[in-house]
């Protein structure tokens, strides 16, 4: 069962004040890799949240905040929506296409499932490539980001831009917890740990996890829209399995099922790849050496690397704290 | 309560279940005795829904529910326990039993509540921990309790839906004389009119325990009454014991 710890409240504080240290101190260029961690740390809370949780690991997700941004753009340049409806319209979407995709999928188990879910994704891919109408391989030019200007921010801004990221992050993380504590995600963490047992129980079991699947989507959406007004320019690569790939990369290079965990894999792996890439165009061995060295480890990522060698130590502390106020306050009471 | 009527079932050449007809009244405290491979697994099976049967019908409470899937029969009241521990290694008493009593409730598919802390769930949770003896070990992670402890939770889980009708497979599958016993007065202390169907190799449990006993031999129903009668079965000893007498 999902719980935090003390351990990850800190590691949370520290993701969070990091970000906004660099929103405030950072170039342009470093303001551009801040919300690109942020986007994608959007989508690898989504992938976590299947797949640690769940034990489904999908190759759709990618697909799916790809769709989103697509069905953003098209719906507010082509649909000629207001950008919030147009946006709200498109992870409607997503959120529907990832309930069928779990729906459908969710008979099935292990490599049956990824290979299930990457032939969604590849038929999205696809899909985009070759229709006119979405612009083809060329892809499609976004409307624009969001006016803010209501409540006097201008999101043109990189900075605000990068704040706004952050604030939706902070959003989707809470949406996840509260996802993981409700009724339902207690289910999703029982069918992962004994599927036969919850469906002896009484559960359906495949409607939990098309559910689950269906709010991953969503957040994949919300990552796909943002990406759109990030560059906004949007092609069928965001769609291609590789961007799967690599956000399940980044999830259990940070930590499968610790929900923080992703997010500090979603800040190693952008930056490895922004350092190396200034030294190598080989870049991607480079994180492909520290993703098996990361597993051969044993531990589960980095974040569940500096769990297991802190996390008793952290508890014992604070334990050791309250202790001592209970026995003050004794004390005081006598 | 729960009523089998000719059910029928092989696996390729091996006739597992053959022309089963049995009816268990509500409240009735049935044990199923018979050899390894009689097919008494199998029978279970295919009354939860996990095996469909070849021919023959399922009735639960009068309904036929032989086309139900496993999780629409065990939400009309028919629970199981397995004869392997089947739980949720990685989560705590408390959790298993919780998982369980949150379908009961029916807060497993929602997302505006926390089913684990529901009034509901909790008092479920307590209520079963106090029948199956769980309470010292409620906070304690699967992994870290006894196989025997294991066994009263894999009992305590199929409780905690508050079945109308409780299928076990060999509650005392592996442990040793003095938990079984303590299996019995457990049994004893579970409410009258829940239906139980309990599937035993202990003959002295199986006495102790049940109102009627069923036997069965190669699939087939070949002793059906009071455990009075079958203590002085011959046909009960020969099943038992006759492949000792010819080797």
């Amino acid at each position: 069962m999902f719980r935090h710890t003390p351990l990850r409240y800190a590691a949370l504080v520290l993701l969070m004040s990091g970000a906004v240290i660099t929103a405030f101190t950072a170039g342009y260029f470093g303001m551009e890799i801040l919300t690109e961690i942020l986007i994608l740390a959007i989508l690898v809370l989504a992938l976590d949240l299947v797949a640690g949780f769940g034990g489904m690991v999908s190759l759709a997700h990618g697909a799916l905040m790809g769709l989103g941004a697509y069905a953003f753009v098209a719906l507010a340049t082509k649909g000629g929506l207001d950008p919030w409806v147009a946006a709200s319209a498109a992870v409607a979407i997503t959120a529907g296409t990832g309930w069928v995709i779990g729906a459908i999928c969710a008979r099935s188990h292990g490599i049956y499932f990824i290979k299930a879910t990457l032939a969604f994704g590849q038929m999205g891919y696809s899909y985009f490539f070759e229709q006119p109408f979405f612009g083809g391989d060329d892809g499609l030019v976004g409307p624009g980001r969001f006016d803010l200007g209501f409540i006097g921010i201008d999101l043109n801004d990189s900075r605000s831009f990068a704040l706004f990221c952050l604030a939706i992050l902070g959003l989707a993380y809470l949406a996840a917890v509260a996802i993981l504590r409700s009724g339902l995600g207690r289910s999703l963490t029982g069918v992962m740990h004994n599927e036969k047992r919850m469906r002896a129980l009484g559960l359906t079991v495949w409607r939990v996890k098309a559910d689950v699947f269906g709010l991953s989507g969503a957040m994949a959406g919300i990552a796909g829209v943002l990406a759109a007004q990030h560059i906004m320019f949007i092609s069928p690569k965001m769609l291609h399995w590789t961007v799967s790939g690599e956000a399940l990369v980044v999830v259990i290079l940070g930590g499968l099922g610790t929900l923080v965990g992703p997010l500090v894999g979603a800040v190693a792996f952008v930056v490895l790849k922004h350092e190396l890439g200034h030294v190598t165009t080989y870049w991607h061995l480079f994180v492909g050496v520290v993703l098996i060295a990361v597993v051969m480890s044993r531990a589960n990522g980095i974040f569940g690397f500096i769990e297991a060698r802190f996390g008793p130590r952290t508890d014992r502390m604070i334990q050791t704290i309250q202790t001592r106020n209970d026995v003050k306050e004794a004390a005081k009471d006598a | 309560m729960l009523e089998t009527r000719n059910l029928d079932k092989s696996f390729g050449a091996v006739h597992v279940t053959r022309n089963v007809s049995l009816k268990l009244e509500r409240g009735e405290r049935r044990v199923i005795l018979g050899p390894n491979g009689a097919g008494k697994t199998t029978l279970f099976n295919q009354r939860v829904g996990e095996i469909a049967p070849d021919t023959g019908q399922i009735l639960l409470a009068g309904e036929d529910v032989t086309a139900l899937p496993v999780a629409k029969r065990a939400r009309r009241g028919l629970s199981r326990s397995y004869q392997k521990n089947t739980l949720f290694d990685g989560l705590t008493v408390e959790e298993n039993l919780a998982l369980a009593a949150s379908v009961h409730a029916g807060l497993s598919m929602t997302l505006w509540r926390d089913a684990l802390q529901s009034a509901q769930v909790r008092e479920i949770v307590e209520e079963v921990a106090n029948q199956v003896n769980l309470m010292p070990y409620i906070h304690a992670k699967v992994s870290e309790i006894s196989y025997g402890v294991r066994r009263q939770l894999e009992v305590g889980v199929a409780l905690a839906t508050k079945p109308l009708v409780l299928l076990m497979d060999e509650p005392t599958s592996g442990v040793g004389p003095e938990m079984a016993k303590g299996f019995h007065d457990l049994l004893a202390g579970l409410p009258r009119d829940l239906t139980l169907l309990i599937i035993e190799h202990d003959m002295d449990l199986a006495f102790a325990v049940a109102d009627t006993i069923t036997v069965l031999n190669y699939g087939e129903v070949v002793f059906d009454g009071l455990p009075e009668q079958a203590r002085g079965s011959k046909l009960l000893r020969d099943i038992y014991l006759g492949a000792w007498e010819d080797a």
